[in-house]
């Protein structure tokens, strides 16, 4: 559904809009929301990511400047979505490769002495739900300097997201999404990973989305989703919820799905209710006083 | 040709330009052409220069419109294109036909290469399939269109030392010949030398790289340095993957890949680039960005939605 976003929805709201360039976001109840883009990474920068992540295989389209960041101003809490932590945890995860259907039929016709097998995970997974750190300005005699930085403590618990508030359509204060990587596999289908958000006058809220979907073989969806009301004089709860799905053809096609790699084309949001969920956790995150 | 078929295809050329597809019957009439043009060349079809070398353009009409702005007029400027014309951007009709169109105006001028997505399969995942069904109502174009890629050339071979294509080498084509021997007329297998030339990408790695999909080609600097001095070549020039200053040389500038599609998908933000080949057989390459265009949807900032 399409709305416009109201100058006087933000006033009542008592939240303040800023574009400046390629960064764009809201202040709103002493959070700062906002995204950044930028065009994909040269070829300097890929080289030093490649350095760094210890590979030499990157997605064709890094948006390796890309970020949606939610900072809580008074605790310095902060909770960013970008490409490189993700890759980082593609490296990590390093899931065996998948083959597509023309292996089946592939020879090779290499000498053996000439050949080397890559054997890097070319879609990209990853087990990625966001990086978060509290940035904390410390008083060195008397001069605010470093900053000290600690991981969140994000903690397993029992609430769900409130769904039904969610779909409530009070208005949407701030809305973007960006892409912070993807790859086409070489024609073998997508790997894209991307986060969207939506701030309201009573909470935000946002999704982490990674979509792949090898032709013929396999699709996978992989999402997090996180949700902050903001409350009035308590401290923020943000509830964050994964949910991984992942179907191959053939199991689609048994269940009378149709076996057709452009029909899975469509919106994510549609095919998942036909991927059976393989993981799901939620957790909350208290902010500190 | 008579001075009135001419004149058609002159009319046919503009209203092209002008991002207007032909009607069904005109498009069969121009393929039919087209098809007698492009049996008789080779599969590593000779091309003189000067000559601007170009990548990818994938549907990105007012690019490869804006291509011609900068690179100079078909036929003041000959060119030569790598392929995938088609797929992904919203205008492949117009930009596939309008090379069509200027190959059979101008067959002396003009090289249009096959990419891995001027074929039967990809364009019904890609694109070009639907868009062929919501342009024309029926799938006859685009089988009108997939019949005659069959018939385009593989590879070009600039004054005997520029070898260009679309993907990259092969573990079963030591020489030129091997390549000039095999019959083309097909849809590109899923196999074998024709696909790999389609399909193989240059890698970091020394020797043939094994894709992790299971099927697929990389090849090293060592492959390239070994097939430029059997074949006495200075370069190979080949397009197929993305490079966000439009161009990117590797192998010790054994190989470039040029890609021709700015701002790909819309939204990557890259620069285009093609390569001018002088008389000298000097090399400039000019980048470009994308076409001021009205009417295209902007996807860089999307509505806002009530997503759950």
């Amino acid at each position: 559904m399409e709305v416009e976003i109201d100058e006087k929805d933000l006033k009542a709201a008592g939240a303040e809009a800023f574009f400046d360039g390629g960064r764009r976001g809201v202040r709103i109840h002493g959070w700062l929301i906002e995204t950044r883009r930028n065009s994909i990474l040269n070829s300097s920068t890929i080289q030093q990511w490649e350095q760094k992540l210890e590979t030499s295989h990157l997605p064709e389209m890094v948006f390796g400047e890309n970020t949606l960041v939610l900072k809580h101003l008074t605790s310095g809490t902060k909770i960013h979505f970008n490409a490189f932590d993700a890759l980082s945890g593609w490296k990590q995860e390093a899931l065996p490769p998948v083959e597509v259907p023309a292996a089946a039929k592939w020879k090779f016709r290499c000498k053996p002495s000439e050949q080397v097998i890559l054997d890097y995970d070319y879609t990209f997974t990853t087990p990625y739900c966001g990086s978060g750190t509290i940035e904390i300005d410390k008083d060195l005699n008397g001069r605010e300097v470093s900053e000290e930085t600690r991981n969140l403590k994000w903690e397993d618990c029992k609430e769900q997201i409130d769904v039904a508030a969610l779909s409530s359509k009070e208005p949407i204060l701030f809305y973007d999404e960006v892409v912070l990587y993807e790859d086409e596999l070489a024609d073998n289908g997508v790997s894209l990973l991307t986060v969207k958000v939506r701030v309201m006058p009573s909470s935000w809220f946002l999704l982490l989305r990674f979509w792949l979907r090898v032709d013929g073989v396999l699709i996978r969806l992989r999402e997090t989703r996180m949700h902050c009301v903001f409350g009035g004089s308590t401290n923020p709860i943000i509830l964050r919820e994964s949910c991984w799905r992942e179907s191959t053809f053939q199991d689609l096609s048994a269940k009378g799905h149709p076996f057709d790699s452009a029909v899975y084309n469509d919106d994510p949001s549609i095919i998942s209710q036909r991927l059976p969920i393989i993981m799901q956790k939620t957790q909350k995150l208290v902010i500190p006083s | 040709m008579d001075s009135n078929s001419h004149g058609n295809l002159d009319e046919q050329i503009s209203q092209l330009m002008q991002c207007k597809p032909l009607s069904e019957q005109e498009v069969r009439g121009l393929c039919d052409k087209a098809k007698e043009i492009l049996m008789e060349e080779s599969n590593v079809q000779p091309v003189k220069s000067p000559v601007t070398i170009c990548g990818d353009i994938h549907g990105q009409f007012h690019d490869l419109a804006e291509l011609f702005r900068i690179g100079g007029k078909c036929p003041d400027t000959n060119y030569l294109f790598m392929g995938d014309y088609v797929d992904r951007g919203y205008y492949s009709v117009e930009t596939v036909t309008l090379l069509v169109a200027l190959k059979v105006r101008y067959r002396q001028r003009i090289t249009i290469l096959r990419g891995n997505h001027e074929s039967r399969q990809i364009t019904q995942v890609y694109g070009f399939y639907d868009e062929c069904l919501r342009k024309y109502g029926s799938a006859n174009v685009w089988k009108i269109f997939t019949d005659l890629f069959d018939y385009f050339p593989l590879t070009a071979l600039v004054e005997s030392e520029i070898f260009c294509l679309h993907g990259g080498l092969s573990p079963s084509i030591e020489t030129l010949d091997n390549i000039r021997n095999f019959d083309r007329v097909q849809e590109v297998p899923h196999e074998g030398p024709m696909c790999d030339l389609l399909w193989s990408d240059p890698d970091d790695r020394c020797g043939w790289g094994i894709s992790p999909r299971g099927a697929g080609y990389t090849f090293g600097q060592d492959i390239s340095e070994q097939f430029n001095h059997t074949n006495n070549l200075k370069l190979i020039a080949r397009a197929h993957q993305l490079v966000m200053e439009g161009y990117n040389w590797g192998h010790d500038q054994k190989v470039v890949t040029i890609f021709s599609a700015p701002n790909y998908c819309y939204r990557c933000g890259n620069m285009a680039s093609i390569l001018e080949v002088d008389d000298c057989k000097g090399h400039t390459f000019i980048q470009f960005e994308p076409a001021p265009r009205r009417g295209e949807p902007d996807v860089t900032r999307r509505t806002p939605d009530y997503f759950l």
